[in-house]
């Protein structure tokens, strides 16, 4: 049993992801293959781009040369940033803001970070210590504590509601419920909040239309907004199932849960995966291949103890030196070495040091992005996916 | 100021066991910690109650010492010693004529031992190297410093012992010559305080020659640093031991949900020198892969190292040194107690309060080895699932820890920082060693006005460093999954960057 795709995406990121929306709009045949789901549900659900500077787009001239953004430039960048927020709207899960700037989001430890677009429950996130805000939060639920928050506010004021459950996801199910939402917006407007925002932890539903949130807004007659919480948040797994479900709108095959068993090879080109499952295999095969497995937290690559590989197809990667300069002594220093590790690609995505010829690489996988010094995962992620993709089809 | 008989400097198990002695012969007294109880050697060791038999060969006296204790501790400690049983296993290539050496002198010193067959040891071991001549058992077992330490300070508050931890001993007051009390600074206030008393006791391990000297006195001491790495889950419900002379990383010993393995042997001469190498770490999981061999796809979770106060020898190599103790009488008031083993630490707090009482002129007799340890009705035991009493509130998923028991610990005595919590209810102590639980943690501290806001965050900061770096010589497959993951979070989902 077998199927023939023009291009088979490994890793269901948003880097793959969005190579998948790049293709698929070409008019391909296209399949993504995905051990599980990815990290970009653990994060903020906030685009970042480039944590320097106002705006993040020019900022992109003071990385190194080798940074992959480069091989992207700066007008391709703009182009795939809206590429992604034309999918996004169209599933009804707009993203604000301004890719020429940069913003800087209250996070629930009462820091800020620095972002570039979010998701519209996040609007009004901005972090404004002199401000007045009144934030919600919820009776023992264990990953948010309003006081890290008011403690750094000049001007700040909380109150707490119970949910009867303690969990993030528990709550956000809850406010799916129109009796449960009924009640939050008449205790919410009980409370005579005075003047300012409205903060409250990432639970307003689980779905990624925004319908908990819009209720919510016209209910207290507020601005409101949501921080995001500790992994899993729930703007993460919004921004997910939001691209997940353009996928599948679009046509696109997802084989999801199922780890890649073989990879067959023909002279210079790979013809098929075959996907384990229990009891039984699937044989995917592809005119061309995109490799868009992340880094080490998704699996796509995998540390020894003297060595990094690259998990799928086995290519060559790029180390930073031994075991004992991968990590800086100080865990706040910005910037461990390891972060360079990645496979190394010429101008058109293909991994270097290695005789494939219809292999294509984006996402944090990519040798010196650096993501977590540079605050640019989903940017570029982003950016890179739809390069590949686009580098890909033109040979197909 | 505070007034009392003996004044107890350490927090470590010898000096919470000096404690508990003077309290069941009715000496008043205080005792004094700079940080968290079992802050140093006690708390960096293996968890291993010796046998003896690791000593057995080329310290006699030491073994002897050992095999003593561990069978009162079983007796007295049954809540915080586990009885696993150890192996001394033999791989092709080590000496016969040290295993006959070894089993001669195990007999000699009351050791009990049994020789198995390769196929009987993978009974009781399966992970162990098939291929190993034959594995000798004896009588080792897995002990809880922290919860040792506790236990024996549960006694002396019980009949009224004055313990002051995170406090530091600044200076000594000296009158005529002799040492009548000392300074003490509070750590979070700086306020400082006297404390007087007939008798200072100097039981701070490798910090013993800082506090004699502010006596006037020295103690003929060697420090020797011993770095060991964790496992995320158990290889083996036994301790193993190397069956060759004392080498690096030739012990894995069981405790509660993990494996610990080491040692290393490295001279230092700076009590706080606790860095672990890379290099060490290589050393250390070499070793143990050959006894074990699935310890190499065992994913580490941390290292740590502890300096090891060892009595000053002639010899180069430290570990020929004899494990064994010695009370020193400076003869001003203040008596030290050097050398020795958390297995034998009982036996030292005997030792010494025997000298004090001498010097006191009393004659009560130490019961410290026939009453069991107090406080241990409230203990759970070990398995983890009893420590688990309902499924509601868990913020620690890896250690099953709820926020009762983060509320309760941290009403308690002494409580300031995390890892006070941490010692106390093993929060952070799994997989992903405090990542997801200490945000919360805090977080219920400022609920509970246990701590402000502000405090919270430099304890959050200094948390995460210390954290670092214990883990960072073990970062590679899982471990370095989950740090990146770790990292994400706070530096970037919760923004701490900025804080610079």
């Amino acid at each position: 049993m077998s199927d023939l795709y023009d291009a088979v995406i490994v890793g269901g990121g948003m880097a793959g992801m969005m190579a998948a929306v790049t293709l698929v709009e070409q008019g391909k045949k296209v399949a993504v293959i995905s051990k599980g789901d990815p990290v970009c549900c653990f994060s903020t659900g906030c685009i970042d781009v480039l944590a320097y500077g106002d705006d993040p787009l020019k900022g992109l001239g003071s990385l190194p040369d080798s940074h992959p953004y480069h091989l992207v430039g700066e007008g391709s960048v703009e182009k795939a940033l809206a590429l992604f927020r034309k999918t996004m709207s169209e599933g009804g899960m707009p993203y604000i803001g301004d890719v020429h700037a940069n913003r800087k989001v209250l996070t629930s430890l009462g820091r800020w970070k620095t972002t570039c677009l979010v998701p519209e429950t996040m609007e009004y996130a901005d972090f404004d210590p002199d401000k007045y805000i009144h934030v919600i939060s919820f009776y023992k639920m264990k990953d948010f504590y309003p006081q890290y928050i008011t403690s750094r506010y000049a001007n700040a004021d909380y109150s707490v509601f119970d949910p009867g459950v303690i969990t993030t996801a528990g709550i956000a199910e809850k406010f799916e419920s129109r009796p449960f939402l009924d009640t939050f917006i008449s205790w919410l407007q009980g409370l005579h909040i005075p003047e300012g925002r409205i903060a409250i932890p990432a639970v307003l539903g689980r779905s990624l239309v925004g319908d908990v949130y819009r209720q919510v807004s016209a209910g207290c007659d507020r601005k409101v907004f949501e921080i995001p919480t500790l992994p899993p948040s729930l703007p993460g797994l919004r921004l997910f199932a939001g691209l997940k479900n353009a996928l599948l709108r679009k046509g696109v095959d997802l084989y999801w849960g199922r780890g890649i068993y073989s990879v067959e090879k023909l002279g210079n080109r790979i013809e098929a995966v075959t996907l384990a499952n229990a009891g039984r295999t699937t044989r995917v095969e592809g005119k061309a291949f995109i490799l868009a497995a992340g880094s080490f937290v998704s699996g796509g690559l995998q540390a020894s103890m003297d060595a990094v590989t690259e998990t799928v197809f086995d290519l060559p990667t790029y180390l930073p030196g031994t075991r004992d300069v991968w990590f800086k002594d100080d865990f706040f220093a910005p910037g461990h070495e390891i972060e360079k590790a990645g496979i190394r690609v010429d101008a058109s995505f293909r991994p270097i040091e290695t005789d494939i010829e219809n292999l294509h690489v984006c996402g944090s996988i990519l040798a010196f992005s650096e993501i977590m010094k540079n605050r640019c995962g989903h940017g570029m992620a982003i950016a890179t996916g739809v390069a590949a993709a686009q580098a890909c089809g033109g040979l197909i | 100021m505070i007034k009392t008989d003996v004044i107890i400097i350490g927090g470590g198990s010898t000096g919470c066991g000096v404690a508990r002695d003077l309290a069941l012969r009715g000496i008043p007294h205080c005792l004094i910690e700079k940080g968290d109880f079992a802050a140093g050697a006690t708390g960096a060791c293996h968890g291993l109650l010796h046998s003896g038999a690791r000593y057995v060969v080329n310290d006699s006296e030491a073994a002897a010492e050992c095999i003593s204790e561990n069978m009162i501790m079983r007796k007295i400690g049954v809540k915080c010693v586990e009885q696993t049983g150890g192996l001394f296993v033999r791989l092709p290539g080590d000496s016969k004529r040290y295993r006959d050496m070894f089993l001669k002198s195990c007999e000699e010193t009351g050791i009990s031992t049994e020789v198995l067959s390769p196929s009987r040891a993978l009974d009781l071991v399966p992970n162990l190297n098939p291929s190993l001549e034959e594995a000798i058992t004896v009588p080792d077992c897995s002990i809880d410093p922290f919860r040792l330490c506790m236990l024996n300070i549960t006694s002396s508050q019980r009949r009224g012992g004055k313990i002051l931890t995170h406090n530091r001993v600044i200076d000594t007051i000296m009158e005529h010559g002799r040492c009548v009390g000392v300074k003490v600074q509070e750590e979070s206030t700086a306020e400082i305080r006297e404390i007087r008393g007939k008798i200072i006791i100097n039981a701070t391990g490798a910090w013993g020659n800082t506090v004699a000297s502010l006596a006037g006195g020295t103690v003929p001491m060697t420090l020797s640093k011993g770095s060991l790495i964790v496992t995320n889950h158990r290889l083996t419900n036994m301790v193993i031991n190397r069956l060759r002379p004392a080498s690096d990383g030739d012990i894995i010993v069981p405790n509660e949900a993990v494996c610990l393995a080491g040692t290393t042997s490295i001279p230092v001469t700076d009590p706080d020198a606790n860095d672990v190498e890379p290099a060490e770490v290589d050393i250390i999981a070499t070793q143990a892969c050959l006894m074990v061999p699935n310890f190499h796809s065992t994913r580490v979770i941390r290292t740590y190292a502890g300096v090891r106060p060892l009595l000053k020898a002639d010899s180069g190599d430290d570990r020929e040194i004899s494990r064994s103790f010695r009370v020193i009488d400076h003869k001003n008031g203040m008596f030290s107690i050097m050398g020795g083993k958390l297995t034998t630490y009982r036996l030292m707090a005997e030792k010494i309060c025997d000298s004090v009482m001498e010097t006191l002129g009393l004659k009560t007799k130490c019961r410290t080895a026939e009453l069991p340890l107090e406080g241990q009705e409230e203990l759970s035991g070990y398995p983890l699932s009893k420590r688990l009493k309902t499924l509601e509130n868990i913020v620690c998923e890896c250690e099953l820890v709820t926020a009762d028991d983060v509320e309760k610990v941290a009403g308690k005595i002494g409580t300031r920082h995390i890892g006070d919590i941490q010692h106390r209810t093993r929060l952070g102590m799994g997989p992903c060693q405090g990542g997801f639980c200490t945000y919360r943690a805090l977080g219920i501290m400022q609920e509970k006005g246990k701590m402000t806001p502000e405090e919270s965050m430099y304890v959050l900061r200094e948390f995460l460093q210390r954290r670092f770096k214990g883990i960072k010589p073990a970062l590679w497959g899982d471990q370095l999954r989950e740090e990146q993951l770790i990292e994400s979070i706070y530096l970037g989902i919760l923004g701490m960057r900025q804080e610079q």
